[in-house]
């Protein structure tokens, strides 16, 4: 029949716009990490600026004569012509003196330090394989300098560092070894092109091999880091044969018992899923996803928090991809973490669920068998907002994609009052998506003939003088939405077979009471 | 300040922001800049304003409002959207004062603001990241580390020192905090930004000169300040209103023209009787103490010793004796120092359109405050917003003496309540403030469910009292004033005021007071307003807030 090929033809192209829905929510987070990486580098530069005076003051000659720790002090004109003097003694001890300013606490003077134009000479230091101390400290401090702004870190890349520090990650000793696993993670977390620079001078097998039962967990962990920083920013993606040779250690160190070395694995495993399919896939195909479950499930938010990144980034790649998910168990943890207390976990748990509610009807399906329903039906109801934002993103794509039957039951858990009432929110696109989500309702009710059920019971939840209300709303696509649905649903002369009293057979079907609704 | 986006202006409702709203409308019309314009009353409208518009701009000017909270908390807008404030509300808040990329604030440099200094109040994330590595939030690990000294001592007396950082900072937070008053009037502000940028009108001058006299009138600012800030704008009025004096006689009909004056303090009296102006004029009355028998006796000795016939003073001022008229204000201040009334003579400024009409500046106060917050509905709240605008503008003559009647209504019904809750003796002593309640039912109620009639009403009520009071310790006392606000919904209006005494600084603690009793009682209140000193309260709740704020204060 035309009409059902017809329905069935607009039921499809709901279901592309949900998926586009997802594809987009995915920007939107994209681009909050990106702004919250802005902040935090404009917060750098804004301590450094105003600092600066202090910075002055300190380098006094006055009080450069303080002696606290038995350690030679120095004036900068003493350090420079020290550092390129040949005394090996005096390079040391300027060199050390160097690395203390800049490991101090409060203002480390790196502009100063640069400018005395030493760089070139700590690298050159780097390579002095029959003076250790030396090469120690020359890392140290220029680990420090490569800390600062990409500026910074410029000058030390530029002065050759790179080749340097990666020949250092073979050093007989450990200490010089680890500081230079520590240079690296700073450099390659400057952007895409020093992270691949590294990569391309071969860093990836020396750095795995230092990875081994007896290497100590401080040393474990910046490793780790440094890893994470390989896997780190996109435009462009750290390069495939990178990734596949870094993957199985990140695997191995999932498994380590420190949280911190968890931790940082987990961001790295987060990164590598933050993008197409196919990056998507190679994670997945390591089996690591039920592992990922598993710490999401952990009480520690360091561990909670990348466990759940990664896995949401997961279900927004391909149903099957998102199935290894769901089969990963995912929906068993997900309950928890809608419900728990901190607004950021609500979020990204409910940002999931949206994405898997995207999925094709099976999934759903699972969802509805797994017990999604009542906490996501309390988190539209009683969330924190940007919670129940995506949480009613979540209920849009399941009644995009969602059965008929499985609408009904939707509705049965008691989605429509949280969902109408959100319809007093301020934001605009959520109205839209809800107003949609109520079309989406009516389209299922008038497959099954009940919309004048749907309709009494909008009534009812006072969801009609809501989206009455909303033909005044500014926004004209909201205003176009909202009368589309007065207008097909509820603008008829009241039918006298509908008024309460009569026809009660039947009426509550909706309601969340009676779960006996036959078809 | 040149936007080529459409603007949003926020507004709030009192005088100044109306007169500050003025100029910046005549600038952005120089500018061609498009703006729409919202009035909010308060802060659940800002915020639904913000809302409501904030897809649509990233330009919001606030007016009068936003200062003095955290706006990025509040609003939690997108990292493009900018505000420009321009509030006379203090102190401002912190977060506001060092964001120099989302807000800027429109404020005087040399207006003694106190703000602390950045480092004591703000530590940035590297330190607060080492101190805090224990309990970590599970936020993204940094993209580079610095290695520091690891030396254990040194990390604990880090600790040490951070806790006493710490309390350093809440003690300097708290002194901060702990007083809301207010700085230059904005309008005063706006009018300094069309200076600089060469565009001041001499209606722009009018319209802070309104503004300065709202702060005045509404005992906003110290006596100083208004002095200080009436000489900068004698030296505008002079400068834009000198060639008028030359050639006074060819001045024309439409013409207006701003004058400094040493006038009298008396509340509209150029538009009503003499003898009407002295009864509801607050100073007046109050040194006088006209709710009192000996009262209204004192004022007829007055009137006596002026040698003004009771006729001629009963009647329509402009239809006195013109010979009366010619030395009415010598007079008058000579027999008001007898009856102990010094400050009689304030300095002014009126304009003057034509030959018919002239207005002084508080006149125009009164009148715009009615409008505002006329209680006779006509419309949807904004109705008296606009109105209230639209007779700041020299055409609507027939607005502004809508106004005036009902400035008079208001300041008769003002000086009526506090004459009855001073023979009453409704104002009762609680300890650290005085306390009165307006009953549900008292003529004119309804008046005062209204912040800025409400507030005249309180100033007014603690002027005549402390006049009328023997107990010196109650003089010292500031007030706390409750009337019914929504009889429906069971809520009350309460505002706190500080003491009436000469050298006040005009600063008051009761917004924080107010917060604080009401976290400890649970009590549901509103922090709506934008004045922190100004609350909504449950009915019910009122007795055990004010039981906490009593023990508070003690």
């Amino acid at each position: 029949m035309p009409v059902v090929n017809e329905h069935s033809e607009r039921m499809r192209k709901f279901k592309n716009k949900g998926k586009d829905a997802a594809a987009l929510r995915r920007q939107r987070v994209e681009v909050n990490i990106e702004l919250r990486k802005a902040k935090k580098d404009e917060q750098i530069l804004k301590r450094r600026s105003i600092s600066f005076s202090l910075i002055e003051e300190s380098l006094s000659p006055a009080e450069d004569k303080r002696n606290e720790q038995g350690v030679i002090q120095l004036s900068l004109e003493e350090i420079v012509e020290a550092v390129n003097g040949s005394n090996t003694e005096l390079q040391l001890q300027a060199t050390q003196a160097t690395r203390k300013m800049l490991s101090r606490q409060k203002d480390p003077p790196i502009n100063q330090i640069i400018e005395l134009g030493i760089i070139p000479r700590l690298v050159e230091f780097l390579t002095y394989a029959d003076n250790a101390p030396l090469q120690f400290e020359a890392a140290w401090a220029l680990t420090n300098i490569a800390s600062g702004t990409s500026e910074h870190t410029k000058v030390v890349v530029e002065a050759g560092a790179i080749p340097a520090f990666i020949s250092l990650l073979a050093s007989p000793h450990m200490h010089i070894s680890e500081q230079s696993v520590w240079a690296l993670g700073n450099i390659a977390g400057d952007g895409p092109l020093y992270r691949d620079a590294i990569i391309n001078c071969d860093v990836i097998p020396s750095l795995l091999a230092l990875v081994s039962p007896v290497t100590p967990v401080g040393f474990l962990r910046n490793i780790t880091w440094t890893l994470s920083n390989l896997c780190r920013n996109k435009n462009p993606y750290p390069p495939l044969d990178a990734v596949k040779k870094v993957l199985p250690v990140l695997i191995c160190l999932m498994q380590h018992e420190d949280k911190d070395i968890i931790s940082d694995s987990c961001w790295a495993i987060s990164y590598l899923t933050d993008g197409s399919n196919d990056r998507i896939q190679i994670v997945v195909d390591t089996g690591i996803l039920p592992r990922l479950v598993e710490l999401m499930a952990r009480p520690e938010l360091i561990i909670m928090t990348p466990a759940l990144r990664a896995i949401g980034n997961v279900v927004t790649g391909t149903d099957e991809q998102t199935q290894a998910a769901i089969d990963a168990g995912v929906l068993a943890v997900l309950p928890r973490l809608l419900r728990h207390t901190k607004p950021a976990i609500q979020k990204e748990a409910a940002w999931t669920l949206s994405n898997i509610a995207a999925g094709p009807c099976r999934q759903i399906q699972q969802l509805i068998t797994c017990g999604l329903l009542p906490p996501l039906v309390e988190l539209l109801d009683k969330g924190d907002f940007k919670a129940q934002k995506e949480a009613v993103w979540a209920v849009a794509n399941f009644t995009t994609g969602g059965t008929v039957e499985q609408v009904v039951e939707l509705i049965q858990s008691g989605v429509l009052k949280p969902l109408l009432n959100l319809l007093l929110a301020k934001d605009s696109k959520t109205i839209l998506v809800i107003l949609d989500t109520i079309s989406n309702l009516f389209l299922a009710a008038e497959r099954l003939g009940e919309i004048e059920k749907l309709c009494l019971l909008v009534e009812e939840l006072d969801g009609l003088e809501k989206i009455e209300a909303l033909q005044t709303h500014d926004n004209n696509m909201v205003y176009r939405a909202a009368l589309n649905i007065i207008e097909k649903y509820f603008s008829g002369e009241e039918n006298p077979d509908l008024q309460p009293g009569t026809g009660q057979d039947g009426l509550y079907h909706f309601s969340v009471e009676k779960q006996d609704f036959n078809f | 300040l040149l936007f080529l986006q459409r603007v949003l202006l926020l507004v709030a409702s009192d005088v100044d922001a109306l007169c500050a709203c003025k100029i910046l409308q005549a600038l952005f019309q120089c500018d061609h800049v498009q703006y729409t314009l919202v009035p909010v009353s308060g802060w659940q409208e800002l915020e639904t304003a913000f809302l409501e518009h904030k897809d649509q701009f990233k330009y919001f000017v606030l007016i009068n409002c936003g200062a003095n909270v955290d706006l990025l908390e509040i609003l939690q807008p997108e990292e493009d959207t900018f505000f420009f404030v321009c509030d006379s509300h203090r102190p401002i808040n912190v977060v506001n004062v060092y964001n120099d990329t989302q807000i800027k604030l429109l404020v005087k440099q040399d207006d003694d603001l106190n703000v602390p200094a950045y480092d004591d109040i703000f530590k940035d994330e590297e330190d607060e990241e080492e101190d805090s590595e224990s309990e970590s939030d599970g936020s993204e690990p940094s993209e580079k580390r610095r290695r520091f000294e690891e030396d254990v001592i040194e990390r604990t007396m880090k600790r040490r020192q951070r806790r006493e950082w710490e309390a350093r900072r809440r003690e300097i937070l708290f002194d901060y905090e702990q007083y809301e008053y207010h700085g230059t009037s904005s309008a005063m502000m706006m009018f300094d930004l069309a200076w600089i940028m060469s565009k001041d009108l001499n209606d722009m001058l009018w319209w802070a000169i309104v503004g300065l006299t709202d702060q005045w009138v509404q005992d906003k600012i110290t006596q100083m300040k208004y002095v200080t800030d009436i000489g900068i704008l004698q030296r505008h009025v002079s400068r834009h209103n000198h060639r008028n004096e030359d050639e006074e006689n060819s001045l024309s009909i439409d013409c207006m023209r701003i004058a400094f004056e040493y006038d009298l303090r008396l509340a509209l009296y150029q538009h009503w009787s003499l003898y009407e102006s002295l009864c509801n004029t607050s100073y007046t009355s109050a040194s006088l103490k006209l709710w009192s028998v000996q009262g209204q006796k004192r004022l007829q000795e007055f009137l006596a010793d002026m040698g003004l016939p009771l006729k001629q003073v009963k009647q329509k001022f402009n239809s006195m004796d013109m010979s009366l008229k010619e030395n009415l204000r010598e007079m008058i201040e000579e027999s008001a120092n007898k009856f102990g009334m010094k400050d009689l003579r304030v300095q002014t400024f009126s304009i003057h359109f034509g030959f018919k009409n002239k207005f002084s500046a508080s006149d125009i106060v009164y009148a715009t405050v009615s409008l505002m917050e006329n209680i006779e509905k006509e419309g949807p709240e904004t109705t008296n917003f606009i109105k209230a605008l639209d007779s700041l503008s020299r055409g609507n003559l027939d607005k502004l003496h809508q106004g005036l009647d009902l400035a008079k209504k208001q300041l008769r019904a003002i000086q009526q309540t506090v004459a009855s809750c001073i023979c009453t003796n409704l104002v009762i002593s609680q300890g650290p403030f005085l306390y009165c309640s307006l009953m549900e039912g008292t003529p004119d109620v309804k008046l005062f469910s209204k912040p800025v009639s409400l507030c005249l009403l309180s100033k007014y009520l603690l002027k005549s009292f402390v006049c009328s009071t023997k107990n010196k310790r109650c003089k010292l006392l500031p007030l706390i004033m409750a009337a019914p606000m929504d009889v429906e919904q069971g809520t009350v209006i309460m505002v706190g005021i500080p003491p009436e005494t000469e050298t006040s600084d005009k600063k008051n603690f009761f917004g924080r007071a107010f917060e604080k009793a009401a976290d400890s009682t649970n009590s549901r209140t509103l922090h709506n307003h934008f004045d922190m000193s100004i609350i909504e309260l449950k009915t019910e709740d009122r007795s055990k807030f004010l039981d906490a704020l009593i023990s508070l204060l003690s």
